[in-house]
């Protein structure tokens, strides 16, 4: 293990997604130094890896690229990637200790210049996540094209050990006996803002349990719909073939009590009509159908988006469907109860199924920090409504899908809200 | 030192926020194009008059992409006083009796790879056809290249 | 081409060239020698230098070195995309005590290199450094605009989303103006009575904000005020505030209501009432440097007939049904209003929300609210929780399109409805319910065809009927006008991107909190409200404000004084001098260039982004 750091910050944010992202700019604008920590090897979150963004249609890339530049240009903002959290608390009133540890990426950071030769020549192919295991990474990558930072990472469990990308490294940065590096930061204010998870795909055996062929997750969707996604086009992944029919299956993991998410997820509404109306450019012959217990498009603009789709010609049933199988030719045949028409059980097949999975939250803080967290596992505010970024401990605020499922626009306008908290803390300790 | 003139050479006129990062994305890629084209970084294109287009072509160059932000124009009412502009230019250009495909209005993103290159290869393809551009005006005397 | 330019300081100018070979990454494809050696006779180039990384500190340092030498007054730097090491160079040469703005890059890694091969990458390379340096050539010095800023904002609204602001602003040590058009605090939540999810009063909420305003004396509360005027730019607003006493019917008589109450206290369905009614007109001039508009919104108020409201005393609104729930006794067998029984509700959702282009009826003036209102839901199903747990013997009947309890903690109140017998129907805009009169056991009959029961026609005699009215845009068309303030197709204040830059308008200095923006609950307008806070304190922090210096500059020795500029400006930032010469106010100039374009003389640039420059850089593009 190595030395030691102690770092001082006026104010230290986890997670370095669209939500710390703003605390953090935020913060730095009005001129407090400002630690963002993420355990990814880039900033960006969940938003830089989605394709686009409802209701506007921008593509995420270009909203998210800017506000990552900025904090990473930021003078009073500084970045910990692939760093992990082993503790945070508040031990004095102007006291937030965090114990972080620095995992090895295995590459010189101060020598790296991004050039990605090692990814280009190493040998080894690794199923990409960032692409939904679509297509291959290699074991030294960067995780993708605009991450920030733009070093690379060496995956041990993968790697051959075969010294190609050392001997191509243009600046000798790889570093193969490199360790992991446990460092404190101590500042004034916390904000946490540890996002989500995609909900279990695995866990409903209704839902197939993920081992059907053609039903994939909305998060799969996103990268196929991506502009730099795997197969730059909609494809259907077990052989190939254009899907002429495809089904949203909604609720697929929230307001479900078998899966212990009682709680609606927000966004999965308005990202499964998003996805529809890409779909439906992509693939112009394919009918497209949305099953949907109700449709929540409640932000600005969001309704009118929705009555957009169905004029578009997308098909909205009414309909919990109740079990997913194999049908033949690989499809994915769905069993629901028709709420409308004549009733019954029906039954109807798809070439292509993407079940709408929910948030949970992605950060448990038990044994890490003392904030308080509800039955559903989300951070808990102490001010739900009047200050709903205040958290039980003084001086810790918590933005984004930390504190419970939102969409984008409310995500950020909360991330502002907890770095207003965070800013007034540090002025009320002088 | 210079390119292979025959060919003729592409303006690109790309914004800050949207085509020019579209641009170096296609480079992240190693995506080859073209080497006759030339992208230059802009904030907005509406600071462009219509005789900066017509200088251009007047000076040689024989195609102009603009690769703006469309809608997403972060500058209001800019997008729609360029298309307005834009559109002069082709009343100056068909004056001119230059083709009117000389010159292209696109929005790119800044992931937007494939539309980026589709536009470039059109241009390249489209300049090969066409040749230089000559000016009615000075098609008289035409002795410069 | 070569004649001699000159910077302010009359110097010519003397440029560095620095090509990098970014370790192979473009020398494996651009002969980089060949470059440096091909650029180094253009003129005004002095040194044209090759290192294998330019951005490394040794790299730096050469640069660093030749600007110290007194050599070169330009930099180029050829190298990777400028989005990665822009900053970097600018920094370098600051820290050698030179402008940073005297420098340009030149993109032959993303845009050469890594797209083309052979002869041609390094030719097209030269092309690309040529260009580059006829730009340098002309670049002048350039200071960040700064702009002074006034530590002091005014807060228009007095609900939630105004008190919440001004509350964290005067926290940041900010002074605040609050302004409110009635005499009260707490605007549309005074009319709650509980509020979902957390079941705590309105009046607890509202009187810890009002509390906190009353505290702290940054805050100057103006109740019974308007904004009459406004000018200046961010940082440096002057607005006029215009105290009256109230003269409407409906606020004498709320003022009624309180009268002989002590100021200072919390008046529920009226609001918070800080005394001090203004008996002749005030009126007073403040020097601001951030506006937050937290001016809420207006309820949907239904039409005459619409769904029977207006033509049956058993049709009221949600709002008026909380009212009348405070008033009735607490706990009872049967829900008595007014001395009558009621021994089933109809609750109707999406009442002036969710319309549809050809299905329901626009207003007046051709307008219809498309959009959800986002709070009606919860609202209805927590009205109708509360019946069923204190009124076991009121039956609710429940009519909706969806139910959208998407909040926090809110889809319990949906699954605790159907437990508490709460029954359900599922109606189709084209096919709404309908509300008739009868003569039997109830006044009134709804019908609707229920999709949940395979659109059977239900009929359902009912002693009442709530109907979930929506929110609407609040009419602040005077401040609209006078401000020039966006507003979208839903007649909301309209943000510059709902994700870029949510709580600002493109008025720069002039924010968003709340309901004013669109449909929210009070938690979201608490997050708006301090999101926005958090947007001004970064604003006026510092004092002052700085602005990129990339704005639009007037030759005055060009410039004919004609005005087409000052009519192309969308922003409003050319005006006209005394002698005739256009002049741009760079603290409200984005920079955008729609002037450069329409000025026949070239009279007018944009600095760093000239259109001169941009000439010359097609001149070295043919050229080379």
């Amino acid at each position: 293990m190595k030395v030691k750091r102690d770092l001082q910050f006026d104010a230290i944010v986890i997670g370095g997604g669209i939500a710390g992202l703003q605390s953090a700019l935020d913060l730095g604008d009005q001129g407090y130094k400002v630690a963002v920590v993420d355990k990814d090897a880039t900033i960006g979150g969940k938003m830089i890896r989605l394709s686009k963004v409802f209701p506007t249609l921008d593509c995420a890339s270009c909203i998210t690229t800017p506000k990552m530049s900025s904090a990473a240009h930021h003078e009073n903002i500084t970045l910990f990637t692939y760093c992990t959290l082993g503790a945070l608390d508040r031990e004095k009133p102007d006291q937030v200790v965090a114990q972080l540890r620095q995992e090895p990426r295995y590459v010189d950071p101060e020598k790296c210049i991004g050039c990605r030769k090692c990814e280009y020549g190493c040998p080894v192919y690794v199923e990409d996540d960032e692409q939904g295991g679509f297509n291959m990474r290699k074991a030294i990558y960067i995780p993708f094209s605009n991450a920030i930072p733009q070093l690379p990472v060496l995956d041990v469990e993968n790697c051959s050990l075969c010294g190609k990308c050392a001997k191509v490294c243009p600046t000798d940065a790889i570093r193969y006996d490199m360790e992991p590096e446990d460092f404190t930061i101590t500042a004034k204010t916390a904000v946490l803002a540890t996002g989500f998870e995609l909900s279990p795909m695995e866990q409903k055996p209704q839902y197939g349990l993920a081992k059907l062929q053609n039903v994939v997750s909305s998060m799969q969707m996103e990268r196929l719909l991506a502009p730099h996604g795997p197969y730059n086009r909609v494809l259907r992944p077990s052989d190939g073939k254009e899907p002429d029919s495809i089904a949203y299956v909604q609720c697929a993991g929230s307001r479900d009590e078998s899966l212990g998410i009682p709680y609606c997820s927000r966004v999965c509404c308005m990202y499964a009509i998003k996805q529809a109306m890409l779909l439906s450019g992509a693939l112009p012959l394919a009918d497209i159908t949305i099953y949907y217990m109700d449709i929540r498009a409640f932000g600005k603009g969001y309704e009118q988006f929705y009555q957009n789709a169905k004029a578009m010609g997308i098909e909205f049933v009414k309909a919990k469907v109740a079990k997913i199988t194999q049908g033949d030719n690989q499809t994915a045949r769905l069993r629901y109860e028709d709420q409308e028409g004549n009733g019954g059980v029906m039954e109807r097949e798809h070439d292509l199924v993407i079940l709408s999975l929910g948030m949970v939250p992605q950060w448990d803080p038990a044994g890490i920090c003392s904030v308080n967290c509800g039955q559903d596992g989300f951070i808990q505010s102490i001010l739900p409504k009047i200050a709903p970024t205040v958290t039980n401990i003084d001086g810790v605020y918590t933005a984004g899908v930390a504190a419970g499922p939102k969409d984008i626009v409310d995500t950020i306008t909360e991330a502002g809200a907890a770095a207003m908290e965070a800013a007034n803390y540090i002025k009320g300790l002088t | 030192m210079a390119n292979d003139t025959q060919e003729g050479k592409i303006l690109i006129l790309a914004t800050e926020s949207c085509a020019y990062p579209g641009a170096n994305s296609v480079g992240q890629a190693h995506s080859s194009y073209p080497t006759n084209t030339y992208i230059l970084r802009v904030r907005a294109p509406v600071l462009f008059p219509e005789h900066f287009y017509m200088d251009c072509f007047r000076k040689g160059i024989s195609g102009i992409i603009v690769m703006s932000c469309g809608e997403e124009c972060p500058y209001e009412g800019a997008y729609h006083a360029f298309a307005k502009r834009i559109d002069n230019v082709f009343q100056l250009m068909k004056k001119e009796d230059l083709d009117l495909r000389r010159l292209r209005l696109t929005a790119i993103c800044t992931v937007c790879n494939r539309p980026f290159l589709k536009e470039v290869n059109d241009m390249n393809n489209l300049i090969k056809e066409l040749g230089p551009p000559i000016l009615k005006g000075e098609e008289a005397a035409t002795d410069t290249p | 081409m070569s004649e001699t330019k000159k910077d302010e300081s009359g110097e010519e100018a003397r440029v560095g060239v620095y090509i990098c070979h970014c370790g192979g990454n473009i020398s494996d494809h651009v002969d980089v020698e060949k470059v440096a050696e091909a650029v180094k006779d253009i003129p005004g180039v002095v040194v044209s230098h090759t290192d294998m990384f330019m951005c490394s500190d040794p790299g730096q340092e050469l640069i660093q070195e030749d600007i110290n030498k007194g050599n070169i007054n330009r930099v180029v730097v050829a190298s990777c995309a400028p989005s990665l090491h822009e900053t970097t160079f600018r920094g370098a040469i600051s820290r050698a005590n030179m402008n940073p703005y005297l420098y340009e890059h030149a993109n032959i890694r993303e845009q050469d290199s890594w797209v083309h091969h052979g002869d041609p990458a390094t030719a097209k390379a030269i092309t690309l450094v040529a260009a580059a340096i006829s730009k340098a050539r002309g670049l002048k010095p350039l200071e960040p605009i700064r702009v002074d800023a006034a530590s002091h904002t005014t807060v228009i609204g007095g609900g939630i989303a105004g008190l919440r602001a001004a509350v964290d602003l005067a926290r940041n040590g900010i002074k605040v103006a609050l302004v409110e058009k009635s005499p009260f605090l707490g605007g549309n939540a005074s009319q709650l009575d509980r509020v979902f999810p957390t079941g705590e009063k309105v009046a607890d909420l509202i009187e810890y904000l009002t509390s906190a305003v009353a505290k702290d004396p940054n805050i100057t509360v103006y109740t019974c005020a308007e904004l009459t005027g406004f000018e200046g730019y961010i940082g440096n607003f002057k607005v006029t505030i215009k105290r009256k006493a109230p003269e409407d019917e409906a606020t004498q008589l709320m003022l009624k209501q309180v009268k002989g109450a002590a100021p200072g206290s919390f008046h529920p369905f009226v609001g918070f009432y800080p005394g001090d009614v203004p008996a002749a007109d005030e009126e007073e001039t403040l020097t601001t440097g951030v506006i937050v508009f937290a001016t809420g919104f207006e309820l949907y108020e239904p039409r005459q007939g619409e769904f029977g409201y207006g033509e049956n005393r058993e049709v009221i609104t949600l709002r008026q049904f909380i009212r009348a729930m405070a008033d009735a006794p607490a706990t009872t067998e049967t829900l008595t209003i007014d001395g009558r029984p009621v021994r089933r509700i109809a609750m109707i959702h999406c009442v002036g929300s969710r319309q549809i282009p050809g299905i329901h009826e626009a207003d007046e003036n051709d307008y219809m609210n498309e959009y959800c209102s986002r709070t009606c839901c919860t609202a209805t199903l927590q009205a109708a929780l509360e019946v069923r747990d204190n009124y076991p013997g009121t039956q609710i009947l429940d009519y909706y399109r969806d139910i959208r309890t998407y909040g926090h903690n809110q889809e319990e109140y949906y699954s605790r409805a159907s437990e508490k017998n709460v029954l359900f129907f599922r109606y189709e805009p084209e096919d709404s319910p309908v509300i008739t009169k009868t003569t039997g056991e109830y006044p009134l009959k709804v019908t609707v065809v229920d999709k949940l029961t395979f659109n059977e026609e239900v009929e359902a005699g009912v002693d009442l009927v709530v109907l979930a009215t929506g929110m609407k845009a609040k009419n602040i068309d005077s401040l609209v006008e006078m401000m020039k303030l966006p507003v979208g197709a839903d007649k909301f204040l309209q943000e510059v991107h709902p994700k870029l830059r949510p709580v600002e308008m493109a008025n720069g200095g002039i924010l968003l909190a709340g309901t004013c923006q669109a449909p929210m609950d009070i938690n979201e307008s608490c997050n708006a409200a301090q999101a926005a806070a958090a947007k001004a304190a970064a604003l006026l922090g510092k004092g002052f404000v700085e602005l990129d210096p990339f704005v639009a500059l007037v030759d005055p020795d060009r410039c004919e004084g004609n005005g087409d500029c000052i009519a192309e400006c969308p922003e409003n930032a050319i005006s006209m001098t005394p002698d005739n010469k256009a002049e741009v106010n760079p603290a409200l100039c984005t920079g955008c260039g729609m002037c450069v374009a329409v000025c026949s003389v070239n009279g007018i640039d944009v600095q760093g982004w000239g259109l001169k420059e941009y000439e010359n850089m097609v001149d070295a593009i043919v050229k080379f």
